[in-house]
């Protein structure tokens, strides 16, 4: 069998046609739905009060970003979101390892995920505030509370799951278990691993945001809350703009990641599905 | 003559508990012994524990009685002195086939470059020159198990344990791969522990064939295999056909008693 | 019994030593109060009504949003699965929404609705309408060609076949879509009470907390914990009951 028939996979020309289409078909959806928007803020059915017109918002967003004041916010928002979003993942990694591969770690540790996954961790807030104060502290603690569950589960799931045959092969030819750790698991459940930390992200943006609303001062979801005090709707409006800008962007960024590092894995091989 | 033998089995046995169930013997009373540089057949029906013997001698099952001796030494754990090629080859995926070819030579003590020349040696060897950089997912199944072959031999093992190598392969990349790994074993002769339950397979690649009997596994049989496997008609010689038969005939019974026990 | 005692002991553990630490003073009672004294000021906060009255509202909106989100979801989700406009004109919409953190939305609500039940009731809908929508998709979606092609020819109406064959097919997923509403009600409802609200278990532990009867808040924070986790275990029996009850119906 020749070389070329050898490898599988779509050709560059079928990629960039799929690509090109299914991107011409989000953006029009989403140009569709501003549009309405538009159109049924000046209607006249609401008043621009209650749905200021996507043309005035951006307005607002554009005359923020003038002043540098968007920066600064949308800066404090990410530098406590990416902070938290990280000690979770090192934690998440850590503690998901340990409990893979020790019984004590899983023993102990298996109950305070379980009972802690659906429990709805914001409500230590106050509590996180008591210990640790009013400041970024408290914030980043509470994103790191609630983004390290789905990188512990992830972790643990693709530990577990790693074929006993590529275990036996490392140690075949003479791996001894830190480098067994490092050398296999971890890459073998790199996978699985990163999709846990795809689910983290979106979450440490989210509880950022929810922490700077509940405690107020800067940040997108501070000044957000502000706006809504004040009866500032065109605010209130351009603050969830710029969170779906900045939502979007952070997930294409982690699938870019993905990607990259998951080169070797059988989807990146796999023709691509709308 | 047992004393000269480079692997020794004594009075094996293997059990487990499964998750749920009573205890499985997968193995009662297994002795064996093999000379340096031979190719032994393992062959029976599925379940027999022939590939639960093979990995005790590699030393990732525990021996629960009896003992099993290499070079005089009883095995403690898995090693580079016996070689491992599995059934669906334990590659890893991360790596390309040449970073998988240089792990197992990591920890030799040989130069930097002297490693990547020999990397390069045994994969021009298994015939995969020109696919060093490519992934395992790129590969297909006769590729990779090629890769798998050319990692284990890489780094020298004396004895070489095969589970079942070409069982996940099409029936013509399997026949290709077994003329492909006579003429490797012919060049580099090390003792070899080939794990089947193709019945052909066992004698054309095997210069003996050790039938074991359905679960408990014990050894049923040792059957001479020597032929001159250079004639390429050999297949359908008379001395291979009969000694096939010969073979069959001692499987089939067991063969059945497997499928008896599964049916319970 | 013994497996779950064994599985949970370590929460046991760590209350033992809450119990310990707070008691010896090691950290300020302040910060953490014995689990007695949270006791005690829970049956306190029971005795004087205070709890119920302020559960009574919030689990009136988490209740009320959910179920509109439910009803309207599981419809529109269906819809969009088997009407190619419906999908057209409400996918796009889904998707864009589908990554916003809901509770980002909490003051649009007030801005439409004030710091009432409303705004509240309409952000719990707004943002669990969402899973159970893709549930509701994606289960309609994964019914099998083969079972509606026979209902069909039974010469089933659409809408009844919509309710023999698609609703009990689409109804693992849909199920799993319910349940991630129910976290995120639980979620929403805290989130915005804590936020901004007059009445509701979120304000009262706002309240207490700014009060310093920091026992009575921590009392509060564990129940509404508790509840959230107690949601989820109840509700996933009952979905393993309806999906036992679908096995039997669909086979």
């Amino acid at each position: 069998m020749s070389a070329a028939a050898e490898r599988t996979g779509p050709d560059l020309v079928t990629r960039l046609v799929w690509g090109t289409a299914s991107f011409v078909a989000h953006t029009a959806s989403i140009v569709a739905l501003l549009v309405a928007w538009e159109i049924f803020a000046r209607s006249g059915k609401v008043t621009m009060f209650m749905l200021p017109p996507f043309s005035a918002v951006a307005e607002r967003i554009w005359s923020d970003a003038v002043e540098g004041k968007l920066w600064t916010d949308l800066g404090l928002t990410l530098y406590r979101t990416f902070v938290g979003f990280f000690l979770a993942c090192i934690i998440g990694v850590g503690l998901g390892t340990a409990m893979a591969r020790t019984k004590i770690a899983r023993w102990f540790f298996d109950p305070i995920v379980s009972i802690g996954f659906p429990m709805p961790k914001v409500v230590f807030l106050p509590v996180v505030i008591l210990w640790l104060g009013v400041f970024d502290v408290s914030k980043i603690t509470m994103v790191t509370v609630e983004a390290v569950f789905p990188v512990i589960t992830a972790t643990v799931l693709g530990i577990q799951g790693v074929g006993h045959e590529l275990i036996w092969s490392a140690r075949n030819m003479g791996a001894k278990d830190r480098e067994l750790l490092w050398q296999v698991l971890l890459p073998a459940a790199l996978p699985q691993i990163m999709t846990g930390v795809q689910v983290a992200l979106p979450v440490a943006l989210i509880v950022a945001i929810f922490t700077e609303m509940a405690m107020g001062g800067f940040g997108i979801g501070g000044v957000m809350m502000q706006a809504s005090r004040f009866a500032d709707s065109r605010g209130v409006f351009a603050g969830i703009v710029e969170i779906a800008i900045v939502g979007y962007c952070l997930v294409q960024l982690l699938a870019m990641i993905r990607r990259r590092l998951l080169r070797w894995h059988q989807e990146a091989h796999a023709p691509s599905t709308i | 003559m047992t004393s000269n033998a480079q692997i020794v089995v004594e009075q094996v046995g293997h059990r487990y508990r499964p998750p749920t169930g009573r205890e499985v013997v997968a193995l009662d009373d297994v002795s064996l012994s093999v000379q340096s540089r031979e190719f032994l057949a393992l062959l029976g029906p599925s379940g027999c524990g022939k590939s639960t013997l093979l990995y005790m001698i590699g030393g990732f099952l525990p021996t629960v009685t009896g003992r099993i001796l290499v070079d005089g030494k009883p095995v403690a754990g898995p090693g580079p002195d016996r070689g491992v090629v599995f059934q669906h080859f334990a590659l890893f995926p991360w790596k390309t086939v040449k970073a998988n070819v240089l792990y197992g030579l990591e920890r030799t003590q040989l130069a930097r470059d002297e490693r990547e020349k020999r990397a390069q040696s045994f994969i021009d060897m298994v015939g995969l020159t020109g696919f060093e950089d490519s992934y395992p997912s790129q590969l297909s199944g006769g590729m990779k198990q090629r890769a798998a072959i050319a990692r284990t031999l890489a780094f020298d093992p004396d004895i070489l344990l095969m589970d079942e190598p070409f069982g996940a392969l099409d029936a013509q990349t399997r026949s290709l791969m077994q003329a492909e790994l006579l003429n490797i074993w012919r060049r580099t002769p090390k003792t070899v522990i080939f794990v089947t339950h193709d019945v052909q397979e066992a004698v054309f690649l095997a210069e003996r064939v050790a039938v074991m009997s359905a679960r408990p596994g014990r050894i049923k049989a040792l059957i001479d295999t020597r032929f001159d496997k250079t004639d390429p008609h050999v297949f359908k010689s008379k001395a291979f056909v009969d000694k096939v038969d010969e073979i069959w005939g001692l499987v089939r019974d067991e063969a059945i008693k497997a499928q008896a026990g599964r049916g319970q | 019994m013994r497996a779950a005692l064994i599985r949970y002991s370590p929460l046991l553990i760590l209350a033992l030593a809450w119990q310990l630490i707070s008691h010896f003073e090691l950290v300020s009672s302040s910060a953490l109060p014995p689990l007695t004294d949270i006791g005690g000021a829970w049956l306190d906060l029971l005795k004087s009504g205070e709890l119920m009255k302020n559960a009574a509202p919030s689990l009136y909106r988490g209740a009320a949003g959910l179920a509109l989100a439910i009803g309207f979801g599981t419809v529109l989700g269906i819809a969009m699965a088997w009407w190619k406009p419906v999908n057209v004109v409400f996918g796009p919409l889904v998707e864009a929404f589908y990554p916003m953190p809901k509770s980002a939305l909490i003051p649009v609500t007030v801005i439409w609705l004030g710091f009432g039940n409303g705004s509240k009731i309409l952000l719990i809908f707004l943002g669990c309408m969402l899973p159970v929508i893709i549930g509701a998709y994606n289960g309609a979606r994964s019914t099998e060609q083969v079972l509606v092609w026979s209902a069909r020819s039974m010469g089933a109406g659409r809408l009844r076949m919509m309710w023999d064959v698609v609703v009990p097919s689409a109804l693992p997923e849909l199920l799993n879509g319910i349940r991630t509403a129910l976290a995120l009600a639980f979620i929403l409802m805290v989130t915005s009470e804590l936020i901004v609200a007059r009445e509701g278990l979120g304000n009262l532990i706002g309240f207490l907390g700014a009060n310093g009867s920091y026992a009575a808040m921590y009392a509060v924070v564990l129940t509404v914990a508790f509840m959230g986790f107690a949601a989820d275990r109840v509700y996933q029996i009952a979905a393993q009951r309806v999906l036992a009850w679908r096995e039997a119906t669909l086979s």
